[in-house]
């Protein structure tokens, strides 16, 4: 390659690449392309916005107008029933933004550049998952603000927190199923159309804003054991702290706290090692 | 014939078919030497960005080898990532970063140091004309500038290699020419480029070498030049007042050049390595005839002349020889007898 002359004006000095360790490569590949992502986020604040409108709306809507004909909480406000439900269906949907994001770049052309460089192949999908975890960061401090200005309280703030980050974990690895979907179909749109009609089952049959012990046997045997359910009675859980075994009973189908954050770690896990792997190997078929 | 050494691009055999059993490419030959332009010039679908996709590691060949700077395609993409600049049918870059930004991030993908990526995104965006824009969103670009943007992302890193794919379709006739300064320099400047483009005129300019290409093969290779002379150097062109004349006109010029007449509908064209001597001659016969034409031209052969007459007369001569076509299609027989050339083509066209 020393034989051959370089592009360049007359004059122009020819970049040198840095010679790095392969996994520092794909270190800073994979924060460049982070970078470039939130930077797209940044520009465009209303777009945070507008998908916070919704959530907003749903928790206003359900405390005020739901809210006083729940019955069977035990005694905790609903605002604090509801808030970790509403936070984790906006970070289910939010990830839904991966696919989203990759079906556009992959519309424009985008990845074609991205193809022909000599970057880490990985630092596509890491760049994307790390940006939009922040994305959703952001999505639930607010919400969880919002939630505190309607009677939302904890019982810790540590326990907030660790509900908070398991959550993150949580969308993490769904962004993985919604890039795997961004690849497979051909237009932004298409997204859009497959992510509504999975997630809304998905969160409106399990606890997110009602208690279960209400449904059908069937639905509630479904409803307290799928991995939305886990993860909102995990946060749930974490927030409220404490409560008496009879409640616990009722709220959780009797699962410790502990047991449930290990569950949820462990459908996070799952998901990820499963959709992680599906989703590079698309992207490798895309590519060579 | 294509693996001469010390070439920056060598293909030999690319055979490429998609889903469906679209066959894009069906042996593909081509080697582009150190600091020339390549031209592959063909119609939509002939080929050439499958062509390029599998030079630029975007996609693998089902068959045949190819290298570029001495580096081999399929085993060592990676290592071609390093050589080459991409510029693709659709202008790649981010609308929402600025046009500075697009670059930083280009050269920091290419694993510049960020002062070095700033320093070379404004060296680029200098020379491409776009510095006073680069602050402001790619969304706001006009499609010339974007299309200069996106050449000089391919150019970040000081490829020694270029591949451009329809580097100015879509673009208005003075963003064209601009573009094609742009290119020109690069080229001045030793930067080894294969090209692909439509339109004749651009090959005609851009290109040391020109490869013709139709439903996934090589038609014809040679210099813009060469290409010409394949057809013998003038071209005398008849036209006439209606169809049965210009029969006519065709039957009594038939024999008058080393090269068969053609009609296309009342235009009657004859090419001859004789040049404008060959007027009186044409005159006389027609005179003889009883036909007057309505007019005469007597010009040099256009790239466009070529192409006509490799790819859309192809198919009105002679059919290839019984049994060729069909099964041995992308094995392609490759002579220098232009007739044997335009036989194959036929064979394509066929499809």
């Amino acid at each position: 390659m020393s034989t051959t002359a370089p592009a360049g004006a007359p004059g122009s000095v020819i970049p040198v690449r840095r010679s790095q360790p392969r996994l520092a490569h794909a270190v800073s590949d994979s924060l460049a392309m982070a970078g470039r992502n939130i930077r797209r986020i940044l520009r465009a604040p209303d777009q945070v916005m507008f998908t916070l409108i919704s959530p907003i709306m749903f928790t206003l809507l359900f405390r005020y107008v739901f809210g006083g004909a729940i019955s069977g909480l035990n005694g905790i406000g609903y605002a604090t029933y509801l808030i970790p439900g509403i936070a984790v269906q906006t970070a289910i949907f939010s990830a839904g933004t991966t696919g989203f994001a990759l079906a556009d770049d992959l519309q424009k052309g985008f990845i074609d550049r991205l193809r022909s460089l000599p970057m880490a192949r990985s630092a596509v999908l890491t760049g994307r998952v790390v940006a939009d975890s922040m994305n959703n960061l952001i999505q639930v401090i607010i919400l969880i603000a919002v939630g505190f200005a309607v009677g939302f309280r904890t019982h810790s703030v540590p326990g907030l927190v660790l509900g908070i980050l398991l959550l993150l974990f949580f969308a993490l690895s769904t962004s993985f199923i919604f890039a795997l979907v961004g690849m497979s179909v051909s237009s932004v749109e298409a997204v859009n159309a497959a992510t509504f009609p999975v997630v809304f089952p998905l969160t409106f049959a399990s606890s997110a804003f009602v208690p279960t012990f209400t449904m059908p046997g069937w639905l509630r045997a479904f409803a307290d054991h799928q991995p939305v359910s886990v993860l909102v009675n995990a946060v749930r859980s974490l927030v409220i702290g404490p409560i008496p075994k009879q409640a616990r009973d009722q709220l959780f189908a009797g699962q410790s706290t502990t047991s449930l954050v290990l569950q949820s770690l462990g459908w996070s896990v799952l998901l990820m090692v499963v959709f992680g792997y599906l989703a590079v190997r698309k992207y490798r078929a895309l590519t060579i | 014939m294509n693996s001469s050494a010390g070439a920056a691009v060598v293909a030999d055999g690319l055979v490429k078919t998609f889903k469906g059993d679209v066959r894009a490419l069906q042996g593909v030959s081509l080697s582009v030497p150190r600091g020339s332009v390549l031209g592959l010039l063909g119609p939509n679908g002939a080929g050439k960005t499958t062509c390029v996709s599998i030079l630029t590691t975007l996609m693998r060949a089902d068959e045949g080898y190819a290298e570029v700077d001495g580096v081999d395609v399929a085993r060592n993409p990676e290592e071609v990532r390093r050589h080459i600049g991409l510029a693709g049918q659709f202008a790649a870059v981010d609308e929402n970063l600025t046009g500075r930004e697009n670059l930083i991030l280009v050269g920091r993908l290419n694993h510049l140091a960020r002062a070095e990526a700033t320093r070379r995104a404004d060296e680029l965006l200098e020379q491409f004309g776009i510095a006073d824009a680069g602050d402001r969103r790619a969304k706001t670009y006009s499609g010339g500038m974007r299309r200069r943007l996106d050449l000089g992302a391919a150019l970040v890193a000081g490829p020694p290699i270029l591949f451009l794919d329809e580097p100015t379709t879509g673009l208005d006739p003075r963003s064209r020419v601009e573009l094609w300064r742009v290119i020109e320099r690069l080229v001045a400047d030793g930067t080894t480029l294969l090209l692909t483009t439509q339109y004749l005129e651009e090959a005609d300019r851009l290109a040391d070498r020109i490869s013709v290409v139709d439903h996934g093969k090589v038609i014809a290779e040679g210099t813009s030049a060469e290409l010409k002379a394949r057809l013998g150097a003038t071209v005398v062109e008849v036209r006439l007042a209606d169809a049965s004349a210009a029969e006519t006109a065709e039957r009594v010029l038939a024999g008058i050049s080393e090269h068969a007449a053609s009609r296309d509908g009342r235009i009657v064209r004859v090419t001859t390595a004789a040049g404008a001597a060959l007027v009186p001659e044409v005159v006389r016969r027609l005179d003889a005839a009883g036909v007057t034409p309505t007019g005469l031209e007597v010009r040099e052969p256009s790239l466009d002349d070529v192409f006509m007459e490799l790819t859309g007369h192809a198919a009105e001569a002679e059919p290839a020889e019984p049994g060729a076509a069909g099964r041995d299609r992308g094995r392609g027989r490759r002579t220098d007898d232009p007739d044997a050339e335009l036989a194959t083509a036929a064979e394509g066209r066929d499809r």
